[in-house]
């Protein structure tokens, strides 16, 4: 599998330091995970973020705030590994799909629905969504999608199967970044079904005589 | 001052010597980098303390091979900020039930770990070839989360500039960054 398409690096500096929504984070992340370019970009803005912070004006913390942590501390004594995912006490058939990265099968999913012919989509269920909201996409092998662009912006990040439209070919692990100038058409590949990780934020505007008449029936 | 020797000797011994002089130096500018960045004043001391909590619990995870240790305190301290603005969300809304209340649901997964330790060299010797310029804009966009029209006025350039040089900066970094090492 080799990733070709990733997130612009604005975007990756932004996930970096923390200051994506929820829903846009969640789908850099799933990208991020695999693709080991990006990951060297957010890790040296992580190191170009701790020599910030070295070099920050300190600002005095409370006069017991040491005092205050060390109560804590004596509390509770070290978790070994206090790490463990809350999902994995979430049974397995909760995963709409077998195949989910590891950072999506932690997560609650919403009830699938079908958006259109050939294409259905099932929410995930965030704890704090901010503006945009994060859903997995699938459409079936061949499926022309409408022709849209956006009024907020769309991340996705390809999980099985593939797309194309005029920025080239997306497959597994590729990212798509489509914000209002972007006005696309992308083609499902004919070989699998197509499944994405959705983060949007605005509503999908569709275009043509088609998308006019349809648009009313298509919610995402 | 070797930090990560002090982190180490906190995983190690439970230390509350090294401890203290880690939260001497790291809680003030956590919170002072947070403060920059627009949190107020007492939301910031709460995270500067959780983050330093979370040094302590987390000392046995840190990895000094993998990043140094105010990068490692630096991410602690954001996904600490990303959990308070989240329940801050949950809180106006008042609505679902959440699944957990820590940082850690958000945390780098054990994949992004594993493969960080490859590229910390790569990362460090590109961070090098960067021009002071270009670091200095990246830091203050992305980091102090300054306004471009803020970072035109403090270097005495057009706002254009700032925004191509930001533009360069980023795309020389992932140019040095897919050179082989």
């Amino acid at each position: 599998m080799s990733i070709s398409h990733h997130p612009p690096e604005e975007l990756l500096a932004d996930f970096a330091t923390g200051r994506l929504d929820e829903a846009d984070h969640l789908v850099v992340s799933v990208h991020v995970s695999q693709c080991p370019a990006c990951r060297r970009f957010t890790g040296a803005l992580e190191h170009l973020a701790g020599v910030a912070l070295e070099d920050t004006a300190p600002v005095a913390m409370k006069a017991d705030a040491f005092a205050a942590i060390m109560a804590k501390v004596d509390e509770t004594p070290i978790a070994p590994r206090a790490e463990a995912l809350p999902a994995q006490e979430l049974p397995d058939d909760h995963l709409p799909d077998d195949d989910l990265p590891e950072i999506l099968r932690r997560f609650r999913f919403g009830k699938q629905r079908r958006v259109a012919p050939g294409l259905k989509m099932q929410p995930i269920i965030l704890p704090g969504t901010g503006e945009s909201r994060a859903f997995l996409l699938w459409s079936a092998p061949g499926a022309r999608m409408l022709e849209h662009s956006h009024s907020g912006t769309e991340l996705t990040c390809v999980l099985k199967g593939s797309f194309s439209h005029e920025g080239g070919k997306y497959g597994p692990g590729d990212f798509d970044f489509g914000d209002g100038d972007v006005d696309h058409q992308p083609i499902v590949g004919p070989e699998e079904p197509c499944l994405c990780l959705v983060a949007m934020s605005g509503d999908l505007k569709l275009h043509g005589m088609l998308g006019r008449l349809i648009s009313p029936f298509v919610r995402l | 001052m070797e930090w990560a020797e002090l982190i180490g000797r906190v995983a190690s011994q439970g230390d509350r010597e090294a401890f203290k002089l880690l939260f001497e130096h790291f809680a003030p500018r956590v919170k002072g980098l947070l403060m920059k960045t627009g949190t107020d004043a007492d939301v910031a001391e709460e995270i500067a303390q959780n983050t330093l909590l979370a040094v302590w619990r987390k000392a046995a995870q840190f990895d000094p091979t993998t990043a140094g240790a105010a990068a490692w305190i630096f991410t602690i301290a954001r996904n600490l900020r990303i959990d308070a603005a989240r329940r801050a969300i949950r809180q106006a809304r008042a609505d679902q039930p959440v699944i957990t209340d820590e940082a850690e649901e958000i945390a780098d997964s054990p994949e992004i770990i594993m493969s960080r330790r490859d590229d910390v060299s790569r990362v460090s010797a590109a961070l090098l070839k960067l021009s002071d310029e270009q670091s200095r804009v990246v830091r203050m966009s992305f980091i102090e989360e300054r306004p471009h029209a803020e970072i035109a006025e403090t270097l005495g350039i057009p706002l254009g500039t700032v925004k191509s040089r930001i533009r360069l900066a980023m795309n020389r970094l992932r140019d040095l960054l897919d050179e082989p090492t």
